[in-house]
Order: C-alpha cells, then structure tokens, then sequence
C-alpha cells in the first residue's frame, strides 16, 4: 500500500502538476515568478549557505538525472572500481556540502529578525524538505554503499517503466524505510516546484549568452 | 547612420535649492509601496558628500559601469559566464545598509498611550521588520547640506583636498538631484541574465519588464548610479520609469512637474546609434566631446532622413529641433553628463553650477575687481571637482562653461543697470548677443511649454484595447505579501 502510494501516485501526481500547473502560472501571473533573493537584507550568512547548497545539490542532480538518460555509458563508467571510488567520493563530498548550505540557510531564516517579514510558509516548508532530502541522500550515500552503480540498476529501470506507463514498483519495494522517505520527499518536492519560488531553476540563459548586450523594444517593429 | 530619438533632461545645478520636492512627488505617485520604502528614483544629494546609496561613485566598491579593454568595451564587474557561476549570491549588489533601513514613525502611541507622568512620543519603526528602532542611524539625506562632513563629505570621491570641508573660509557646497539617465549604453540592461531590462526603441527609455525580471540582482550592482532598486516584498528589480504614462502624453515627469526653482528642461535628442560604442571608447577627458559629437543636428536634412527611416515621425523632429534639451547640451554646450567615465553614456546633462559667487580668498574687495563675479580660478568650488563630477576631469571644458555663465551674468546685469555692455566679454565666453538672450531666457523666465517640449506617443490611436488599466507601475496582479 504504502509502496503504491509512494512509487505509482506520488510520481503520477507530481508530474502532473509540473506539466499543468506550471505552464498555468507563466501565462497568468509571472510577477510572482523569481527566485526571491533575501541577499539585500542579509548577506554574511546567505553568502555560507546560498553556495554550498547550489554548488553542492545541482551536480549531484545533474549525476541523478545522468543516470536516467544515459544509463548505458553511466554504467561502463562505473564498472572500473577506481571510478566508483572516485565518482562515489565526490558525491557524498557534494551531499555533504549541500547539507551544510541547507541547514546554514535554515538557521539564517530563524535567526535574523530582517527576515521575518519575507518569510513565509512556502519557505519552511521548502527549506525543511530540502534539508530531509539532502539528509537522507547523504544517509543512503553513506550507508548503502556503491549508490551511484546500484541506482542504475533498480531506480533508473523503475524510471522507465514509469515513463512508459508500466510502473513496476518491484524494483522499489524491498529497499529501507529511509530510502523510500528521500524518493517520497523528492516527489513531494517535483509537486510543489509550480507553487513556489522553486519555479526559478526553470531558467535557460540562451538569450543572455546569445544576445547583443543592449536589449531594444521596439513597438513597431 | 542609424538616428534615434531619445527623451532627455538637463538639470541646471545653479538654481537647484535642494528643497526635495521632487523626490517627494516621485515618492508619492511611484515608490510609495511595500519592498519599495528605501527607494528614491529620484534623488537629491549635496556635493561634496557620499551620496544616496553611500558611496555610489566608488566604482571599486559596487564595481558599475563599463571599462574598455582591449579595444572593446567590457562590464566591469562579471562576464556572461561568471555571471551565471555568481547567481546564487551576487558578490558587488549594494545592501539595505548601503542605502538606509525605511522607518516610519507610530502616530498612534500619541492618542493610545495609557496615563503617565511622560507625554507619549511617536516611537520610529522600521518599515522592513516593523520592529521599533532605538536610534535611527541612516536616512536618504543623512548628510544633507554638509552636515557631518567630517564623516562623509570628506569621503567624497570627486574631492580632491578634503580638507575644503573642514575650512569654514574655503568650504563650498551645491546640490545634484539623480534620476535613472536612461543611457544609451546602459550597464544594466547588459548585466539581465533574465533578459528583463530593456530600452525603448521610441522615446530611449530604459524599463524592467516585471513579468520577466526573476530577481537575479546584478542589474542593481552594474548600473553605476546606483539607480536600479531591489524591492524586497515582490522580489524583482525596479526603476526609474521617466514617467512614461506621463510623457507619452505629452506632460513632463513628475520630477521635473513639482520643481519649484525650475531647474529642469525635459526634451528631444537625436543620436546616431552606430557610433556609441565608438564614442565610448575614447580617454576619460575626451568624452564630452564624444557626447557631443553623437548628438546630432535635427535641422540637417540627411539626419532627419535618416530619423525617418527609423520611425521617427515629424512631431518628434519638430519637437527636437524646438529641444531646450538640445540648445543646452549642444548648442550653447553648457550642460554636461554626469561622470561620462562610467561609459554608459547618460542621457542626464548637468549645467555645472557656478554658486557660491564668493572668491576663494573671501575678501569683498577682490571681487570687486572683478566686477561683482570674481575670477574663476577664485571660485570656491574647485573646478578639479566639477570635473571629476561632470566631464572625467577635463577641467577646460568646465572652465569654458563656467565663463560662459559668468559672461551672461555680467551681460544682463549691464543690461539691467542701463550700462554699456563691453562686447569682448561676450565674445571671449564664445556667445553673441542673440545667443546669450535665448540662453538667459532658458535660465530665468522660460515658462513650462518652453522648459518642457515633449512629444506624444499616440499611444490611443495604437494599441487602446491592449494598453487599458495597465498604464503606470502595472502591480495589478496578485503578488507575493500582504495587499
């Protein structure tokens, strides 16, 4: 029961909600669409947990999402144990990082009065779940030895089979109780992305790499 | 030739009393919301002194503007690539402290204060954290009129012997009110990841666009006037909009509208796009002259050929060739953009101010020998700092304005007191008569229609159905905090 829930609805209904809701919110109402920077009111600890949280979280998703699209060259790779070694070490460094950047951003949020008045329901409830999924991203990197090989042969399987609608749950069932917990976090996670300030990472510089750097409207033209 | 039109003002710091209304009426139609409290689109600062955010011209601090290297200009803060590598936490954006914490003061403790032996006081409070402020430490103006110039004036970068502000016998002082410039190089809308700010092809206003900016911040660190805000509550850039739902129909910026000692002369210049860059890539003291020279001609036939090519319509080249903007910056060449250095090419000029009229020695009878003005090497503002201020510290060509503006002086007054005029004097500033009386017309009695030549937009026979209920800051959708 609690496996249906957590690899056949959690995953359906939070893709749902990206695919819908989001596109809803850009043709809306986007003046509620950024990242809601807090640097202008507080910078010295912002500055010790923003970097450690995106340098340490978005290359350990980017591996993630590596492993779904290619799992055929992730798994050449990591057949030589030196580059398990390697690609493993670096991974939890990372984890470790992000760790630290989330709970520093955490207690920055509690701890500076300024704060309080950009602070909203929408952060706790972010800040809390990143903080349990990174938690529990270092714990099964720790604890459940050799991830990165495994992870390409029962998660990114199961990605597929719900990718083509066949959602097979069997490669999930038997893991622990806290690996379950960081995929239901992680779904929980996808689900909210439209509703909150999480909707900045949907962002491709391709115009700012591409364009001249003085920008005209022109109403005629 | 590519010509465009762009809306500029020129401020003739000579007549600026510093009495703020302008930043007060800006305040009230534009700025006057949540996440908004700390900014002043416009601004009026005293010089010498740090300014409003402190230290805006310290480029070393805020890193603004552009720089030229290697024959190129470059931003001189981040390029493209580590601009995305320092999204997360942008190293140069000003702080709250840099500008001042907005406080508010709580009028209802004079009525609801229970009985005692105190009279009750209206306590401040912040208007960020809405907690009560002990001690307000900062404001917009703190150091307005040389007060605490110890602390501040002498922190001013443009001054080269600080010690002016500590010399009752030598200290001077005048105002410079700031808006946005709307440059024809703009730092910021080159800094946008987001691609949000943009400059108007029409008028050359330069506007975030608020459904697009996702507050990456390095806007309010590359502008090098420090004139892009950061509103806290919506969590997007904002700026100074030249009053564009005003302009576009043809009235003045509210600014410009409320100043009582009518420093302001709002109207048309045409500019050759193609060669800014070029323009901008000369030493420091040649700049004004590169100014100058991308401004063009709107009674030239080939300009105006030109200009037509691009959409500009008779009603702008008819405005343009009547521009007091134009006669000023160009014509008569006594207005001057503020720090050209910064290379973005502001189209904001300011006639340099020759106040006070005291000699720097200070004695009566020295000026005297000079018929009332004194010398100008005897002004008591040094003309090293108006340089640094206004033409990247080419001090001739503040000299050659400041002599103009004497030369009239002296003309009118012999006017006035039914003497003969020596017509040397006149000619030695480079004006004649004619020119001089349409240049003490723009500086004294020139009534609104003539201070301000403005042309429409046309905007209602355009786009009506498209542009309804959205003229002004256009906050009408839901935003992120309290209503």
């Amino acid at each position: 029961m609690l496996n249906s829930f957590i690899f056949v609805v959690m995953p359906y209904a939070a893709l749902a909600l990206l695919i819908f809701v989001t596109p809803y919110r850009f043709y809306s109402n986007r003046l509620t669409w950024s990242a809601y920077s807090t640097q202008f009111l507080e910078r010295n600890v912002l500055f010790w947990g923003i970097n450690p949280w995106h340098y340490g979280i978005l290359p350990v998703l980017a591996a993630h999402f590596l492993g779904v699209i290619a799992p055929g060259p992730m798994k050449a790779l990591l057949g030589n144990q030196n580059n398990l070694i390697i690609f493993e070490s670096i991974g939890l460094a990372l984890g470790l990082f992000a760790v630290f950047g989330c709970l520093a951003l955490l207690l920055r949020r509690v701890n500076t009065p300024l704060l309080k008045q950009v602070t909203y329901a929408s952060d706790w409830v972010l800040l809390y779940l990143l903080a349990a999924q990174s938690l529990t991203g270092v714990y099964v990197a720790t604890f459940m030895r050799w991830g990165s090989q495994w992870y390409l042969h029962s998660v990114v399987p199961y990605f597929w089979s719900l990718a083509t609608f066949n959602p097979q749950i069997e490669y999930m069932a038997d893991f622990p109780l806290v690996f379950k917990l960081h995929a239901a976090c992680a779904f929980l996670i996808v689900a909210l992305l439209p509703f909150t300030k999480l909707v900045h990472m949907l962002y491709v510089p391709a115009r700012f790499l591409m364009d001249p750097p003085i920008l005209y409207r022109w109403r005629s033209k | 030739m590519n010509v465009r039109a762009q809306l500029v003002m020129v401020f003739n710091l000579d007549k600026c009393i510093g009495c703020h209304a302008c930043s007060i009426s800006c305040k009230n139609i534009w700025t006057d919301r949540k996440g908004a409290e700390y900014m002043w689109w416009n601004n009026v600062e005293t010089k010498p002194g740090v300014g409003y955010p402190k230290k805006w011209e310290n480029q070393d601090k805020f890193k603004g503007g552009w720089v030229r290297e290697n024959g190129k200009l470059k931003l001189r803060a981040l390029g493209k690539g580590p601009t995305l590598l320092n999204m997360f936490f942008q190293p140069d954006m000003p702080k709250l402290d840099d500008y001042y914490e907005p406080f508010d003061f709580d009028y209802s403790n004079l009525y609801k204060a229970p009985p005692g032996s105190d009279q009750p006081v209206a306590e401040a409070f912040s208007q960020v954290s809405g907690e009560r402020m002990e001690e307000i430490t900062n404001g917009p103006n703190w150091d307005d009129d040389l007060s605490g110039s110890q602390v501040y004036a002498v922190n001013d970068v443009n001054l080269k012997d600080s010690s002016l502000v500590s010399d009752y016998g030598r200290m001077f002082m005048h105002y410079l009110p700031r808006i946005c410039n709307h440059c024809l190089n703009p730092a910021c809308v080159a800094s946008c990841p987001s691609r949000a700010l943009y400059k108007r092809g029409e008028d050359g206003v330069v506007l975030v666009d608020q459904d697009v900016c996702k507050g990456w911040r390095f806007c309010t660190s590359a502008c090098p006037y420090k004139k892009v805000y950061f509103n806290w509550q919506s969590g997007k850039a904002e700026k100074c909009i030249f009053c564009f739902p005003r302009t576009e129909s043809g009235q003045c910026n509210a600014c410009a509208h409320s100043c009582v000692g009518r420093i302001r002369h709002v109207g048309v210049l045409l500019y050759d796009a193609d060669r800014v860059e070029e323009a901008l890539l000369k030493p420091d003291d040649q700049l004004v002259a590169a100014h100058r020279d991308v401004i063009l001609d709107p009674r030239d036939p080939q300009v105006r050929e030109s200009a037509r090519k691009n959409g500009v319509t008779d009603q702008w080249l008819e405005a343009a060739e009547k521009s007091p903007v134009y006669a000023l910056v160009k014509e008569f060449a006594v207005a001057l953009p503020l720090h050209p250095e910064f290379r973005t090419m502001p189209m904001a000029y300011y006639i340099p101010s020759l106040s006070p009229v005291i000699s720097s020695g200070g004695d009566l009878h020295e000026l005297a020998d000079h018929g009332t003005f004194p010398l100008l090497e005897k002004m008591r503002a040094p003309i090293s700092f108006l340089a640094s201020l206004l033409s990247g510290g080419n001090e001739e060509i503040v000299a050659a304005i400041l002599r103009k503006q004497i030369a009239l002086r002296l003309f009118k007054r012999a006017g006035n007191l039914g003497q003969p005029i020596e017509e040397s004097i006149l000619k030695n500033a480079g004006l004649d008569e004619a020119g001089a009386n349409k240049l003490y017309r723009l500086f004294t009695i020139a009534p609104y229609r003539e201070r301000f030549i403005i042309p429409t937009q046309q905007r209602e026979e355009q786009d009506p159905q498209q542009r309804k209920g959205t003229s002004g800051f256009g906050i009408l959708k839901k935003t992120r905090g309290p209503k």
